[in-house]
């Protein structure tokens, strides 16, 4: 029984609906002018001060199609294949962070089994721990494991660092969920599982997406734990690499660092450019109507 | 369908939720569960349902024994207080639901039964909606259609009237009234509105802390009361009691009370002769303002409320006030003395301690 949200009148809706993008404006314009900047200096071979020098070139970019070229990447895997196993690492994460805290926070929004609250506790404890803590315990772990130095031994890791965070969320996504549209769907001859599957997933979706899309995120920025469990290099990350630029040689070329690191960031701000809707409703949530 | 309840218990960790209730509804009869909240209404309807598992004792539909049954396997449609649509499905879609999940059919009979169901309840025009952008009323005739779309035996109905305004209320009464007996459905449906229970229903279950008060027609329920909390809760405004002392006279019994003497014609006395305390009941549309010599008490009038098509008038006589229901031509000042006569007939007479019917 939503009330329908009565429109301004015009002029009113001109002036008061200005304000809160100005004092915006005002807050993002040197994050904007900072990337604008960054994107401009990667096309000259030098930047002094703020001000680029030489020829516009292209020469920065030359690692996307002659990574053989640039020094710091010569013993590294090609580009393309890393941002691939970036890729793959990201989302994988970011679907199993999916799976198992929709079944989870379902669980824990709704049966009363012991042990819930203690559980509840745990696993926010758990978030609160840096990763860099467990490091050890994780590495002996996955050797034991046989999962050292390869791609789905830091994407487990990876996956359980994230869960808690996922869990608390999808949890309280369920607990917005009235009982009553359970109910309704049980007595409408559905059973347990597909009034979960029809009916309380599909009311969870706006959570799922942004989970969803934190994790990816959280997976693409990944650095420590690549760099740590993954040395041999052949299955690395787009961070580790960029990381590898920083500490070639005596000089870093910042020209070269520039180019990659923008390469790196773009798909997180297309991804939020698309998604940015979507992302809030996690502070939003519930079932409207 | 004809539905039996026998010694339907339910507690909640220490909490006697609803006890040991017995109940048998008609095939096609519509039953009303009332009572004030907690009293174990719902709790029995999701027994029923088979959402909540009883503690104790049977349900049976018909010949068939369902208390350990799933929901999906009962054949039962159910309305929820808050309708319960599902608010990312269109209204043909929330309808369809049943049907879908039950397989089976095709497509094509399947969105003709669904339009069936929306015409039964004149929601047709609202097929493509979401439940967000239908009004209340209309909320609920989706639910109806749901509930009834799968053609199920038993139709249930938790409150289903209370998230409506009162307009609206006394509108979907007569139509849920007339949709049940049109589809001959077996229903019952929970309330705490007296008025709803005694319209809607063809016998009202009335409960108090879980336990069954009283199990008769509105009528019976307004006339001849089981005990003392069913004539309180039965009727508006509340009847009024009086303590009174029993005693017998020419063979018939009188009871006495705030210097009142009433002859109770055809009541016996419970025990042998000698004083009792007992409650005398009268409802207030059973006692008339009369002047102040004529009637069988006397009292000063304490407050008037007008309602339109009557006035409720209180009167203090001695300690107690009774409300009187007097015609819209009544006029009095506050404080005038007047006189009250009681309606013989209309006396109702209950025991002190245990509140249940003498006579």
């Amino acid at each position: 029984m939503a009330a329908l949200a009565r429109p301004l009148p015009r002029a009113e809706l001109r002036w008061t609906g200005a304000i809160p993008y100005a004092v915006l404006l005002v807050f993002t314009l040197p994050i904007l002018l900072l990337y604008g900047w960054l994107l401009y200096g990667s096309f000259f071979p030098r930047i002094e001060g703020l001000r680029p020098v030489g020829a516009f070139t292209l020469e920065n970019w030359r690692f996307l199609w002659a990574p053989e070229t640039v020094e710091a990447l010569r013993f590294k895997a090609p580009i393309i294949p890393l941002t691939i196993n970036t890729f793959v690492f990201a989302l994988s994460t970011s679907l199993v962070v999916l799976f198992v805290s929709s079944m989870a926070g379902y669980a824990l929004s709704r049966i009363r089994f012991p042990g819930r609250r203690t559980f509840l506790a745990g696993v926010l404890l758990l978030h609160s721990f840096p990763s860099v803590t467990l490091l050890i315990a994780t590495f002996l772990v996955l050797r034991q494991l046989r999962l050292y130095d390869q791609l789905l031994g830091v994407i487990l890791v990876k996956t359980a660092f994230e869960l808690p965070f996922g869990v608390w969320i999808m949890k309280g996504f369920f607990d917005t969920v009235p009982w009553d549209l359970e109910m309704a769907a049980l007595v409408d001859g559905a059973g347990r599982l597909r009034t979960w599957w029809r009916v309380v997933m599909p009311l969870v979706k706006p959570g799922l997406l942004a989970l969803g899309l934190l994790s990816f995120v959280s997976g693409w920025n990944e650095f420590l734990l690549p760099f740590v469990f993954m040395p041999s290099g052949t299955q690395q990350t787009l961070s580790v690499v960029l990381r590898a630029i920083l500490n070639e040689g005596r000089f870093v070329d910042y020209g070269l660092l520039t180019a990659v690191g923008l390469y790196y960031v773009a798909p997180i701000l297309l991804l939020f450019f698309f998604a940015q809707d979507r992302l809030m409703k996690i502070y939003a949530g519930g079932v409207k109507g | 369908m004809r539905v039996r309840l026998e010694s339907l218990t339910k507690r909640f960790g220490t909490v006697l939720a609803v006890d040991a209730l017995d109940l048998e509804i008609a095939s096609g009869e519509f039953v009303a569960l009332l009572g004030p909240s907690g009293c174990g209404k719902t709790t029995t309807l999701l027994m029923v349902a088979g959402i909540y598992r009883p503690s104790a004792g049977a349900i049976t539909f018909g010949e068939r024994r369902v208390e350990h049954l799933m929901p999906k396997d009962r054949g039962i449609g159910m309305v929820f207080q808050s309708y319960a649509l599902y608010p990312h499905m269109t209204v043909a879609e929330n309808i369809d639901f049943p049907l879908d999940v039950r397989g089976g059919v095709s497509k094509e009979d399947r969105s003709r039964q669904v339009r069936e169901a929306a015409e039964l309840v004149r929601v047709d025009q609202l097929l493509e909606r979401r439940p967000a952008q239908l009004s209340g009323g209309q909320q609920q005739r989706v639910a109806l259609a749901r509930a009834l779309v799968k053609r199920p035996d038993i139709l249930l109905l938790d409150e289903p009237l209370s998230n409506l305004d009162a307009r609206l209320r006394h509108e979907m009464r007569g139509e849920i009234k007339r949709l049940q007996k049109e589809v001959g459905i077996t229903a019952i449906f929970v309330t705490h509105d007296q008025l709803e229970a005694l319209t809607m229903a063809d016998r009202v279950a009335l409960m108090r802390d879980g336990v069954l008060q009283a199990y008769a027609t509105p009528t019976e329920l307004y006339a001849r009361p089981a005990n003392r909390f069913v004539a309180e809760f039965i009727g508006t405004p509340p009847m009024n009691f009086l303590a009174a002392n029993l005693g017998a006279r020419n063979g018939s019994v009188v009871a006495r009370a705030e210097g009142i003497e009433l002859e109770l014609a055809g009541a016996r006395l419970p025990r042998a002769d000698g004083p009792r305390e007992a409650t005398v009941g009268i409802r207030p549309e059973h006692l008339a303002i009369v002047a102040p010599a004529e009637g069988d008490a006397a009292g000063e009038v304490y407050v008037v409320e007008p309602m339109g098509r009557e006035q409720v008038v209180e009167i203090q006589v001695g300690a107690r006030r009774l409300r009187v229901i007097a015609p819209p031509g009544f006029s009095a000042r506050v404080g005038e003395r007047v006189g009250l006569r009681f309606a013989r007939e209309r006396l109702h007479l209950f025991d002190s301690a245990s509140g249940e019917r003498l006579a």
